[in-house]
């Protein structure tokens, strides 16, 4: 299985994961890793049978590149928030594209970034998401083995929360803490709220979850939801536009 | 004319290098970064105090916790508070972890291949697969201790204004000690290794090396900022002495010290400023390989990560020998507008956060500074040296060499691009 391991705009945590899994790679025989500019240095740009992206998508560049990778690719498998849902760097989705840009540099030197940080799913199909920021190395195995195997590797789509009730885990929203669990998929094992504190969403939204009925709870206890969201890494995913941003 | 070479090879970030071609033979050579800019410090701004952490942290997959540290201790600074000496213990406990961490992704996955000329750990790993064990035995070993903390290993999660969280309980993280002799002697046995290996003959030049201190300590998680040609300043006056400056032929923001010296950050300035403050075992031992200061030659880096690691990890065991659990996990504090300033030692070097608060704790300005932006001046100079004059046929053999020399310094581009230039040539050649 020729695999390729591609960056977009992103922070490299998720392809991290790859150097995790490192040593079941070098011991498989049946893994080529063919791409993957940060581990090695003799790279093949051709075809192959999965391509893992990591990034989103925020320069035209980056706009050609993932088509190509498409075409190139029998699988794509869009691995970390930033690549499922356009990152925390699609915070600047819901402000001034001049003003950030303006705190960040003096000059105007960026004629091809684009204003907003979008999903690769805006640009291309894609067949897999792995969610998190970052991923969870366990998932990438899970998708691999599964490929190999010929089946469809699964994927957890259920909320935090009931993970946090498997490990009983007193409830933070229950006790006066803002959590995201409730419209949040769980990958992490409900990481925050077993170390007390509120889940801040960085697996990114469930599909159809009950986006309203938490925001009116939020609302009630004086919490902000929106921003809550909007600093949660994933607040632009497809999920959450046309619910929550209309 | 211009010739854009390859991107760049197991260095975090997306750069390449650009040389240009007068009469047959390379006539200017310059670093090109084409990684997108995020913005940090733009969406930061309008954004509450408690979330800049974990924002920041996401500026780098491999030295989060370095994020973390810069800037918890910022806020920390600006609305007073005392960091008891049993988190900052902690807090120490749990950067060595990033530390050892992110060097030893460093040493053996991304620089180690260079000495034996090969494209990667895999092939090493044919050749030699002991040094590779070791290499994943160091790894899952930071890997654990950074959990038991953190929660997970890139972008952990515990780390607040005020302290952590949640504090993690004697009996998770006593339990890693049946590991770290172990790890420690693998550390030996890799220095022992690296030590043997062949060092290209090379040497920087009239470069001031820059690192906190931080008394007794071999410095990570805060400081004064040192400087070798004798100058020791506050976090708070870091702008008034050095600052960015642009070059007409490069697309990248170098970082100078005022008087026009240049300089760099990371393990060869921490090495060479404060050799006496590693611990007196790891001393002996990097005399024993002849890994003294001061050390010019940018190859040898990876002998001083794995000196680090060393320190690191004599360290984190005697505290997690003595690491008694405290409930109250934060301290007690006011939020209130001004301020404030971090600076630790990131893996690659210094790493400086600036925050304007108002007074409800909303960000007014953000302003960051990574240690790969002020590492610029010398990798680009050291790619020049490389590369300038070679006629126009060897370019493609020669970049190698000069690939290597910026591996030297473990860029991480991703840190330094809010803060770099971006080239517009990339487009139609990648
Ligand atoms: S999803 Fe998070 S961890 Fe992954 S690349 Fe993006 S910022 Fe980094
Ligand atoms: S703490 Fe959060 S994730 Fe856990 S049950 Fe409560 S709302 Fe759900
Ligand atoms: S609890 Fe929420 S924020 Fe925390 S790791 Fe899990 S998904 Fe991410």
């Amino acid at each position: 299985m020729k695999i390729g391991v591609f960056k977009f705009s992103s922070c490299d945590g998720c392809q991290l994961a790859f150097f995790d899994i490192a040593p079941e790679i070098i011991n498989s025989e049946y893994i080529e890793i063919s791409y993957f500019l940060e581990a090695t240095s003799f790279n093949i740009y051709d075809r192959f049978d999965v391509a893992f992206v990591e990034g989103s998508i925020s320069t035209r560049e980056e706009e050609e590149r993932i088509k190509d990778i498409r075409d190139r690719s029998k699988i794509v498998v869009a691995i970390g928030a930033c690549a499922v849902s356009g990152g925390i760097q699609s915070a600047r989705n819901f402000g001034n594209f001049e003003e950030i840009y303006s705190f960040t540099y003096r000059e105007n030197y960026f004629k091809d970034i684009n204003p907003l940080s979008k999903p690769i799913s805006d640009f291309v199909s894609v067949d897999y998401t792995v969610r998190g920021c970052p991923v969870n190395a366990e998932e990438i195995i899970e998708i691999i083995t599964s490929l190999l195997l010929n089946k469809t590797p699964h994927i957890n789509e259920s909320p935090v929360c009931i993970e946090c009730k498997r490990k009983s885990i007193p409830c933070l929203l229950v006790m006066g803490s803002p959590c995201l669990g409730p419209i949040t998929v769980d990958g992490c094992g409900a990481l925050c709220p077993s170390l007390n504190r509120g889940c801040y969403g960085c697996f990114g939204p469930i599909k159809g979850a009950n986006f309203e009925s938490l925001r009116d709870l939020f609302k009630e206890r004086g919490f902000n939801f929106e921003e809550l969201i909007k600093t949660g890494f994933n607040a632009y995913n497809p999920y959450f536009r046309g619910v929550i941003w209309r | 004319m211009e010739i854009k070479l390859n991107p760049l090879t197991r260095v975090e970030g997306e750069g390449r290098v650009i040389v240009s071609i007068k009469d047959g033979k390379v006539n200017d050579v310059f670093l090109n970064i084409f990684e997108p800019p995020r913005f940090f410090e733009g969406i930061l701004v309008g954004k509450n105090y408690d979330v800049a952490p974990d924002i920041t942290a996401r500026i780098c997959g491999i030295c989060p916790i370095a994020y973390q540290m810069s800037s918890v201790q910022a806020f920390e600074s600006a609305f007073g508070i005392d960091i008891p000496k049993e988190i900052e213990d902690l807090r120490r406990l749990f950067y060595y972890g990033e530390w050892i961490q992110s060097h030893t992704l460093h040493i053996f996955f991304l620089h180690l291949p260079d000495f034996f000329n090969l494209p990667s750990i895999f092939e090493v790993n044919k050749i030699n697969p002991e040094i590779v064990k070791i290499a994943f035995n160091l790894k899952r070993f930071s890997s654990k201790l950074i959990e038991i903390i953190g929660g997970r290993v890139s972008h952990p999660v515990t780390a607040a204004v005020g302290g952590f969280y949640k504090t993690p309980e004697e009996n998770n993280l006593k339990e890693i000690l049946k590991d770290i002799n172990l790890v420690l002697e693998d550390t030996v046995k890799a220095i022992d290794y690296v030590s043997r290996l062949n060092f290209p003959d090379y040497s920087i030049e009239n470069v001031l090396f820059v690192s906190l201190k931080d008394g007794d300590n071999y410095p990570i998680l805060k400081g004064d900022i040192y400087s070798s040609d004798g100058l020791t300043i506050k976090k708070e006056e870091f702008l008034e002495y050095f600052n960015e400056y642009e070059v007409p032929h490069s697309t990248a923001k170098f970082s100078v010290k005022k008087d026009g010296k240049h300089y760099i950050v990371g393990p060869i300035a921490r090495f060479n400023n404060t050799f006496d403050k590693l611990l007196p075992l790891v001393r002996e031992t990097a005399k024993k390989y002849s890994i003294t200061p001061p050390i010019y030659n940018p190859y040898r880096s990876i002998l001083i990560r794995l000196i680090e690691i060393l320190d690191c990890l004599y360290r984190s065991k005697s505290l997690i020998e003595n690491y008694r659990r405290i409930d109250k996990a934060t301290v007690d504090f006011e939020v209130k507008a001004g301020v404030g300033v971090g600076v630790s030692e990131a893996p690659r070097g210094i790493l400086w956060h600036r925050y304007v608060i108002s007074e409800t704790g909303r960000i007014l300005e953000a302003n960051i500074i990574p240690p790969t932006s002020q590492n610029q001046y010398i990798m680009e100079s050291d790619v020049k040296r490389k590369l300038l004059e070679v006629k126009e046929d060897e370019i493609r053999e020669r970049v190698l060499e000069a690939e290597k020399s910026i591996r030297n310094y473990d860029p991480c581009i991703s840190c330094a691009t809010h803060f770099l230039k971006v080239d517009k040539l990339y487009l139609n050649n990648r």
